[in-house]
């Protein structure tokens, strides 16, 4: 497979979930992502029975669909060789896409988004437009590492891309980012605490009373209570107690 | 402000909007970038600041994971960020704390986001079938034209919930400001805290790790003894 057909198949990748839908998830756009490598691989009603075999039920994590589509290219062309193995490309793909989603949400949603914002929002803390783009450098350079290198890994190790993978310890590196930003998080709850009770000439250690404040609506969101109503009651308790306490 | 700001405004929120699933996920799409982004390009960059500050926590903790749809932050960060903006210049809203009112405006409204979201979903579910067509009558250039079309849907969806967020604001702020402006405004500093509270609340609620509050109250603790010394 060229350069130029895998940068294509790169750039349709930022595409994957453009026609995401309830009934096959991102069947169609895994389809479209492999489309100018299976038309490099094959012709008219071999090229038709490719596309069929890729219009199945998918679905992954958006970033970790690079490593998966780019083994799956490898499949294709042993296929087309002739020389497929134990392993056809269908059976892959249905067998590592939900490890592999359950490993991108851990590690891209639930550790790296959070950890990004918590740092930027040390910035926007002080005022600083700098935020923003801390925020997406921290967040992109892994990303664009795993959209980029996960493709071409997939692509040259084929099947064995997932103990390339699984040397990585992603789920570990999650927890890691968890408990980082916590402590972030910790900090900055701090800092605006400490701040908010010196611009109203409280004393400082009033802060303290966050911290069973904090975990009476970190229950309550566990207990299945909506964010927007958490604000608002935070909010119009806020209110009354300012008007009538 | 003019018409060409609510344009500027609607082409963030639709490109925004499809970085958020659609397309390539970059996160422009959070609260803390794309406010400040509005606001910059709007002319009030701290402004949209000051929202992305107050919103990016709230529903980080909630993940798009399969077909599970987070409320639309997107659209009430840049849609709040247009209503603050706007807000701002006109004289019985100058001495109130706009980005604090109109957030907390849109919050509600910004609910609309997650019907329009669903709905571009299914509309998707009919361009797979058109796929299916498609390729059943050997037209495979029209199969991956169907995919492409999602991003019509999904362009739609937060082009409208921009439009319901900021409409709506434009009714509701002027018949709410004359009775919640200056409460609002007296509250602010407790206001502007409850917000990442509330969303450092839900994040520690739903992380899914063990002693997490014990991280988060032994790095508060320390942290507000650090400063409360120095």
């Amino acid at each position: 497979m060229s350069r130029w057909v895998l940068l294509r198949v790169w750039l349709r990748l930022f595409l994957l979930q453009a026609s995401w839908n309830f009934e096959r998830l991102q069947s169609l756009g895994a389809l479209y992502v492999l489309a100018p490598a299976l038309r490099i691989l094959y012709r008219e009603e071999d090229l038709a029975e490719a596309y069929r075999r890729h219009l199945e039920y998918f679905n992954t994590h958006p970033f970790m669909a690079s490593p998966v589509l780019g083994a799956a290219i490898a499949l294709e062309e042993e296929r087309c060789r002739g020389a497929e193995g134990a392993l056809g490309v269908e059976e892959f793909k249905g067998m590592i896409m939900a490890p592999y989603a359950a490993m991108g949400d851990g590690f891209f949603w639930g550790g790296l988004r959070p950890l990004a914002a918590a740092v930027a929002l040390f910035f926007a803390a002080k005022g600083s437009l700098w935020a923003p783009l801390v925020f997406l450098t921290l967040f992109n350079v892994p990303h664009l590492w795993i959209r980029t290198f996960g493709l071409w890994r997939g692509y040259t190790l084929g099947l064995k891309v997932v103990e390339t993978l699984h040397r990585h310890r992603l789920p570990d590196l999650a927890i890691r980012l968890k408990e980082g930003t916590l402590v972030l998080l910790g900090g900055l709850c701090a800092y605006l605490t400490y701040r908010a009770l010196q611009g109203e000439g409280e004393s400082s250690i009033w802060g303290l009373s966050v911290i069973p404040l904090v975990a009476l609506l970190g229950w309550l969101a566990r207990r299945g209570v909506s964010t927007l109503m958490l604000t608002m009651t935070l909010a119009a308790l806020v209110l009354a107690f300012l008007q009538f306490g | 402000m003019s018409w060409t700001d609510y344009l500027i405004g609607a082409l963030i929120a639709v490109v925004a909007g499809l970085d958020r699933t659609a397309v390539f996920q970059f996160m422009v799409s959070r609260p803390i970038v794309a406010a400040p982004l509005t606001g910059w390009l709007l002319g009030d960059a701290a402004a949209g600041l000051q929202v992305g500050a107050l919103v990016e926590l709230l529903w980080l903790g909630r993940l798009p994971v399969g077909a599970a749809i987070p409320p639309d932050d997107t659209q009430v960060a840049v849609g709040a960020t247009v209503l603050t903006i706007f807000f701002a210049g006109l004289t019985p809203f100058s001495a109130l704390p706009a980005p604090l009112i109109c957030t907390l405006v849109a919050m509600p409204l910004g609910k609309a986001g997650q019907f329009f979201d669903r709905a571009a979903r299914h509309w998707n579910g009919r361009l797979l079938h058109r796929a299916q067509q498609a390729l059943a009558a050997g037209n495979l250039g029209e199969v991956e034209r169907s995919h492409l079309r999602g991003i019509g849907h999904f362009a739609l969806a937060a082009f409208v919930t921009y439009l319901v967020i900021v409409g709506g604001g434009f009714l509701l702020l002027p018949l709410l400001a004359p009775y919640f402006g200056s409460p609002v405004a007296e509250a602010s500093t407790w206001l502007k805290l409850a917000f990442p509270l509330v969303g450092t609340a839900v994040i520690l609620g739903t992380i899914n790790v063990s002693r997490s509050l014990t991280l988060f109250g032994a790095s508060f603790g320390s942290a507000l003894l650090l400063l409360w010394l120095v």
